[in-house]
């Protein structure tokens, strides 16, 4: 990943991230919220190589360290996000190419979004923030996933040509 | 050169890692850096908050109208045959109309107080990822808001301040686990803690064993050192029922708030407070529930006169 990528990519999640706080957690889903920007940047991680997914995770999560709503120590989104890159990226190699397999990039997706809401509460305990209820917190997670389901199948054209568009000449051999 | 690869990726992982603990450990010691980027983060979105929230106001309304579907079914004969009549009588717009309303259900419920207040729209709601409950309000520092200020609606306590900036603020809503709100039942004068657990619900811890709590208690704002965070004398809920278990030494309520921090458009930050608080001014007056009489006359029977 070149730095002029990280740097771009960066801003595309900023993005979504103006447009996720402004606009999309207005809107009060059934079961529970969707986070686009949760979905977006999964997506991107999921087409990256092992190098790409974790700076990815880390730019994605220091951005999401900014959101004015949370109560939680700046960097522990980024902890989160850099661990999910590299589980992802893991798991990723044994799938091969998503942009072949739509079915199979929504499920990584909304596992992903699950599984990254899920680390977020449990090291929220152990550091001893207080999450609340915890059918309240299950109902985020898992409507999130829902939601996360049902969009990333739409986004991934996007995001194959987003990626696509990033690229540099080298990275494209 | 696959593992040379692998080294690089590893190497990466252990750096970034490594950066977000020490990132972590700066924000748990309080170094204002992290701090300062949330509120610059929110200077910057809060004009993009505003300008969307106009546009964005009835898509948020369209899918709470569908997550309700299934409660408000029994309503929908009812409501349908008031759209018709409101249709008739809306002119103006009903967005500006219905805020219109609720600032007026606001400084009605202030004007009695006594409160002096800064009314705000609300222009954003923190992203469910976060799991804590936020709004944003477009009045800041310029306005006279500051941290720790008691936040209310029409119908009462909404929640309070929890950073602002020069032209928006934050407002931590009474139904995140983190809150806590010291209250007392208007009824017996028992002094309990009001704690949000996420959703709707609430739970009144009340301090003295020997207190008393009835379905129905209105519950008021206690009041802090100062009126900050709290107000005092502001409704804030009401017992939907009480926990009668042994194990426990205090005993326990569960609340329902009199605000409806779902549909919220217009709210009032508190100010300055009269002299002595409003006392019992504010308490909610029941609603007289409508009743039947039936008179019977007896009517002379055909045998009797005969």
């Amino acid at each position: 990943m070149s730095w002029s990528r990280a740097g771009f990519s960066a801003l595309i999640l900023f993005f979504f991230f103006v447009v996720q706080e402004s606009a999309i957690s207005k809107i009060d889903f059934p079961i529970s919220g969707f986070s686009l920007y949760l979905c977006v940047l999964l997506g991107l991680m999921a087409l990256e190589d092992r190098f790409g997914a974790i700076a990815m995770g880390f730019i994605g999560g220091l951005i999401l360290d900014l959101s004015p709503s949370s109560d939680s120590p700046f960097g522990k989104w980024a902890l989160i996000l850099t661990l999910v890159g590299y589980l992802f990226s893991r798991n990723r190699e044994s799938i091969g190419d998503f942009t072949e397999r739509p079915i199979a990039f929504v499920l990584f997706v909304s596992a992903g979004a699950t599984a990254t809401l899920l680390i977020f509460l449990i090291l929220g305990v152990i550091l001893g923030e207080n999450n609340g209820a915890v059918i309240t917190n299950l109902q985020t997670v898992v409507g999130n996933g829902i939601w996360t389901l049902l969009f990333s199948s739409a986004l991934l054209p996007g995001l194959a040509a987003l990626r696509n568009y990033t690229l540099t000449s080298r990275e494209r051999l | 050169m696959a593992a040379g690869g692998n080294n690089r990726s590893r190497l990466l992982l252990v750096i970034l890692l490594v950066t977000s603990l020490f990132l972590i450990t700066l924000d748990l010691r309080g170094v204002s850096i992290t701090k300062n980027s949330r509120s610059a983060t929110q200077s910057l979105l809060a004009p993009v908050q505003r300008g969307v929230s106009d546009f964005f106001s009835p898509v948020g309304n369209f899918f709470s109208d569908i997550k309700n579907f299934g409660k408000t079914k029994a309503e929908l004969k009812d409501l349908k045959s008031e759209n018709a009549k409101l249709r008739k009588k809306v002119i103006f717009n009903k967005d500006t109309n219905g805020q219109l309303n609720k600032l007026k259900g606001v400084l009605d419920l202030a004007g009695r107080g006594g409160y002096k207040v800064v009314s705000a729209r609300v222009i954003g709601k923190g992203s469910s990822s976060t799991f804590s409950q936020t709004i944003t309000i477009d009045a800041g520092t310029n306005d006279g808001v500051k941290k720790d200020m008691t936040v209310m609606g029409e119908l009462g306590l909404v929640g309070v301040v929890k950073s602002a900036t020069s032209t928006s603020a934050i407002v931590l809503l009474m139904n995140d686990p983190t809150f806590r709100i010291g209250v007392r039942i208007a009824r017996s004068q028992s002094v309990g803690v009001l704690m949000g657990e996420g959703d709707n619900t609430y739970t009144l811890q009340l301090l003295d064993p020997s207190g008393s709590i009835e379905v129905n208690d209105v519950l008021l704002s206690l009041g802090s050192d100062n009126n900050r965070p709290f107000v005092p004398g502001l409704p804030v809920g009401y017992v939907k029922s009480v926990k009668n278990t042994s194990a426990t030494l205090t005993q326990e309520a569960s609340v329902k708030s009199y605000s409806n921090l779902g549909s919220l458009g217009v709210v009032s930050v508190i100010i300055r407070v009269p002299n002595g608080g409003p006392k019992d001014a504010l308490i909610p007056q029941p609603i007289p529930t409508p009743t039947t009489t039936i008179y019977v006359t007896q009517s002379p029977t055909p045998e009797a006169t005969n």
